[in-house]
């Protein structure tokens, strides 16, 4: 394993040039994943249809994609980026990775490869949950990174199965309704349950855990998922300067908390208490978004934060749900 | 053309139009991990599914084999893993994934990461269709390593039918395929060794689809002639180069790109210029398979009693095993109506060779033209032949049939009930601008 001072002096293969939105979780978590497969074996990365994609993959804009200046002489730092549909690309890094077995297998390759396949929560959970599950289901090994922004932001901000309840999304509105009233996938478990080597919720604000589990992912046996919760300036409508507490605050708060787990080992949630009483109130968390403007409000002199009238009720249904969500991850930590 | 054969020092990497290929695939250690399936020339009784598998598992290039049932069009998949799990010490694998949706996009990120290999799959019908929305990104991909033997069966499932009928491979004409019909066992053998000749061709680039009828050449048994390994193998590496651009894994390259309009207008030209190549160049494979194999190699089209030069009153343009009912019935029912017929039975449906068939169907006076599949309009071969009869002086008449719908079998007296009314047609214009045969009759 290396420092977490050292990864952060490595090239990353993840270049200036996108055209994410600045503040987007997405990016912080491409840099530190492009410094971590800075190790000296060649990277392939597969990247489903999302905003990650249409926002770096540009050509013949900018491809803010690569490592270096120019490709260098030594394979080892080389790297390819590959883009089917929408849901495909644990298939694409699957088969990646079985080719590169096979030409190695016949002595037709004899240096390493890496495989990242990555992509929005919509890709992996709504349309490409087939493909998901059967990747990891068919141990294959790669690392797949999940970036969880709740939404599809890439079509316009609307509901997926990661929505967590309450949250206004553009086909869960919540002028004169709710907003989402589904309770989001299982999705670490259902990870785990398919049959992951490694399943982490993770999210670069946590950064040292959070380069830990992606050096780590590229180590176990099987297929290791990283499920990075990326709060999405555009979509969530928070303030300049606030991806990284708004992450930590969700993940300490209860609502998607920092977790690792290995098959074999079990798991553990990090720096969340089972105990509501010990976290900080969900309430903080979602008085920093607008897209819960419909729940809360802050009082302009105090700063205290307050549901919003008649929505006293909602607030303390949407607590009962991180706190099952807690116990939640608690519970799944207790898996081998 | 030349064999492959790379020097290994130590990895160099050159700059090329899709990023940069470095020197580090040892590819002749996969062709010498080949073990073959046939060491001899071998003459082999079994069914359509079988010679399209055996083909597939004789070349050195094929190491992964991606597939998902749809038995009983094809088993395909079947075959090829009992022969593999039955060859002792071989690195060939078999691959099952969940879904064809996921054994097409499997193809991408395998095709994609080692363009010197070839990956294939057969399926049919539903099965293409699932795959459909990566079977038209792969049509336009570029990877002409990457091989979907189709086999042709209906495409509704409401009612629910597993007959042949050519309907799932005429709704994949647009996906950018390159698609060959071969009828009979020795010519889907020999079809499926020359595709990716074709598909993988520095100036042609573009995935195949060789195809034939599900249940009449799928499953019933003939006898066929299977070549030795090493021979397919001398024939492929005439036509078989190292890929000039790089694959993920042998490269420094982003493929699948979100792309301007202006660059993607670009792609879509550069993607027709590649399969109007097919037209130049398969003659050429063809010829080479023939000077080879001594059998036919692959054609735009079949012919049958063309005479040297000089009109001929009817030509017979079909396609699959049904056309064969025509051969037989061609000599006999021409004699006793005193008229002369000859005929073509297509084998390359994508892209359509317009041109071939202008030079031989404009000596005809009337084109009897036998669509087998749905189609909401006057049938699609009929579009095809009136499009490359068009402008022609005078304009040989087009009878347009449609028999065989639903996989029927095309008896000879639906043959003669179409002949006659070709025969009709060489005094008076055609009754409709269609006509639907069945059972021996026009309906
Ligand atoms: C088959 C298909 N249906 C719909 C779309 C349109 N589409 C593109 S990206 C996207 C949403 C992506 O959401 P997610 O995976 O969560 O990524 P995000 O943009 O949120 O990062 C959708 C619906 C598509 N590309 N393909
Ligand atoms: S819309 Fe959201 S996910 Fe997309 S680039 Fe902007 S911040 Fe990132
Ligand atoms: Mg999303």
């Amino acid at each position: 394993m290396s420092s977490f001072k050292e990864i952060a002096t490595k090239d990353s293969c993840f270049r200036a040039g996108s055209t994410l939105c600045p503040g987007c979780m997405e990016s912080v978590a491409f840099q530190n994943i492009g410094r971590v497969t800075d190790n000296g074996v060649k990277t392939i990365f597969t990247i489903g249809t999302s905003c990650a994609e249409v926002s770096t993959l540009a050509f013949p804009n900018v491809v803010a994609w690569g490592r270096g200046d120019e490709s260098s002489d030594d394979f080892g730092k080389s790297f390819s980026i590959l883009h089917n549909v929408f849901e495909s690309a644990p298939t694409l890094a699957e088969a990646t990775r079985d080719v590169a077995d096979a030409l190695t297998d016949c002595g037709a390759l004899d240096r390493p490869v890496q495989i990242i396949s990555t992509g929005g929560d919509g890709g992996a959970f709504a349309i490409g949950l087939r493909t998901l599950l059967h990747t990891i289901h068919r141990r294959a090994r790669v690392t797949i990174v999940i970036l969880v922004n709740e939404i599809f932001a890439n079509t316009g901000f609307q509901y997926s199965p990661a929505t967590m309840p309450y949250a206004d999304t553009s086909t869960t509105p919540a002028e004169g309704a709710p907003g989402n009233m589904n309770p989001p996938l299982d999705y670490i478990h259902l990870a785990i349950a398919a049959g992951a080597g490694m399943v982490a919720q993770l999210s670069p604000a946590h950064g040292k855990m959070f380069v830990k589990a992606v050096e780590r992912s590229l180590e176990v046996e099987g297929t290791a998922v990283i499920f990075v919760p990326a709060p999405c300036i555009s979509g969530w409508k928070f303030e300049d300067g606030q991806t990284v507490e708004l992450a930590l605050l969700g993940a300490r708060s209860g609502v998607f908390p920092a977790f690792m787990w290995e098959r074999g080992k079990g798991g553990s949630v990090k720096d969340c208490s089972l105990e509501a009483s010990e976290r900080p109130d969900v309430v903080d968390f979602l008085a920093m978004q607008r897209r819960f403007a419909h729940l809360v409000q802050r009082d302009k002199v105090t700063g205290e934060v307050k549901p919003k009238p008649g929505r006293e009720q909602d607030i303390e249904n949407l607590k009962g749900w991180v706190q099952s969500n807690v116990e939640r991850m608690y519970s799944l930590a207790n898996l081998k | 053309m030349s064999t492959i054969g790379i020097e290994h020092g130590p990895t160099t990497h050159v700059a090329t139009p899709g990023g940069e290929r470095y020197d580090i695939l040892k590819l002749e250690r996969v062709k010498q991990a080949h073990i073959p399936f046939y060491p001899e020339q071998e003459g082999v009784t079994a069914d359509g599914n079988t010679a399209a598998a055996i083909a597939t598992l004789q070349m050195w290039r094929a190491l992964i084999y991606p597939g998902f049932p749809i038995t009983p069009s094809t088993k395909w998949i079947e075959t090829v893993a009992a022969k593999v799990g039955a060859q002792k010490g071989t690195k060939k694998r078999v691959k099952l994934l969940e879904a064809e949706h996921a054994v097409a996009d499997y193809m991408v990120g395998a095709g994609a990461a080692c363009r010197d290999l070839i990956f294939s799959t057969a399926t049919s019908s539903v099965g293409l269709d699932h795959m459909t929305e990566t079977t038209r990104s792969l049509g336009a991909s570029g990877l002409g390593n990457v091989m979907i033997i189709n086999v042709y069966r209906a495409t509704a499932n409401f009612p629910l039918c597993i007959e042949g009928d050519p309907s799932d491979a005429m709704a994949h004409r647009d996906d950018g395929f390159i698609q060959i019909c071969a009828r009979g066992k020795q010519q889907i053998y020999d079809t499926v060794l020359q595709a990716p000749c074709l598909g993988m061709h520095p100036e042609i680039m573009t995935p195949t689809m060789p195809g034939y009828y599900g249940i009449k050449d799928s499953h019933r048994n003939a006898r066929f002639i299977v070549e030795a390994d090493t021979a397919v193998h001398e024939f492929q590496d005439r036509w078989l180069q190292p890929c000039h651009l790089p694959g993920t894994i042998n490269g420094d390259t982003a493929m699948g790109n979100c792309v301007t309009s202006r660059h993607f207008q670009g792609f879509k030209i550069n993607q027709k210029r590649r399969i109007e190549r097919v037209l130049d160049i398969l003659p050429q494979i063809g010829a080479d398979f023939e000077k080879t194999f001594g059998r036919p190699g692959l054609r735009f089209f079949d012919e049958t009693a063309w005479p040297e030069a000089g009109p001929v009153d009817i030509a017979v343009v079909g396609m699959g095993p049904d056309y064969g009912t025509f051969e037989s019935v061609r000599e006999a029912w021409a004699k006793k109506n005193d008229v002369s017929v000859s005929g073509l039975a297509l084998r390359l449906l994508n892209p359509f060779p317009r041109d071939a068939y202008r030079e031989k169907l404009q000596r005809a006076k009337v084109v009897l033209v036998v669509n087998q599949a749905h189609h909401s309009g006057r049938g699609h071969l009929t579009l095809d032949v009136a499009d490359a009869l068009a402008g022609i002086e005078p304009q040989p008449r087009i009878v347009s049939a449609f028999a065989g719908m639903g996989g029927a079998d095309v008896s000879e007296a639906t043959w003669e009930a179409m002949l006659d009314e070709a025969k009709d047609a060489l005094t008076t214009a055609p009754r409709q601008p269609y006509m639907v045969f069945h059972e021996g009759a026009r309906l």
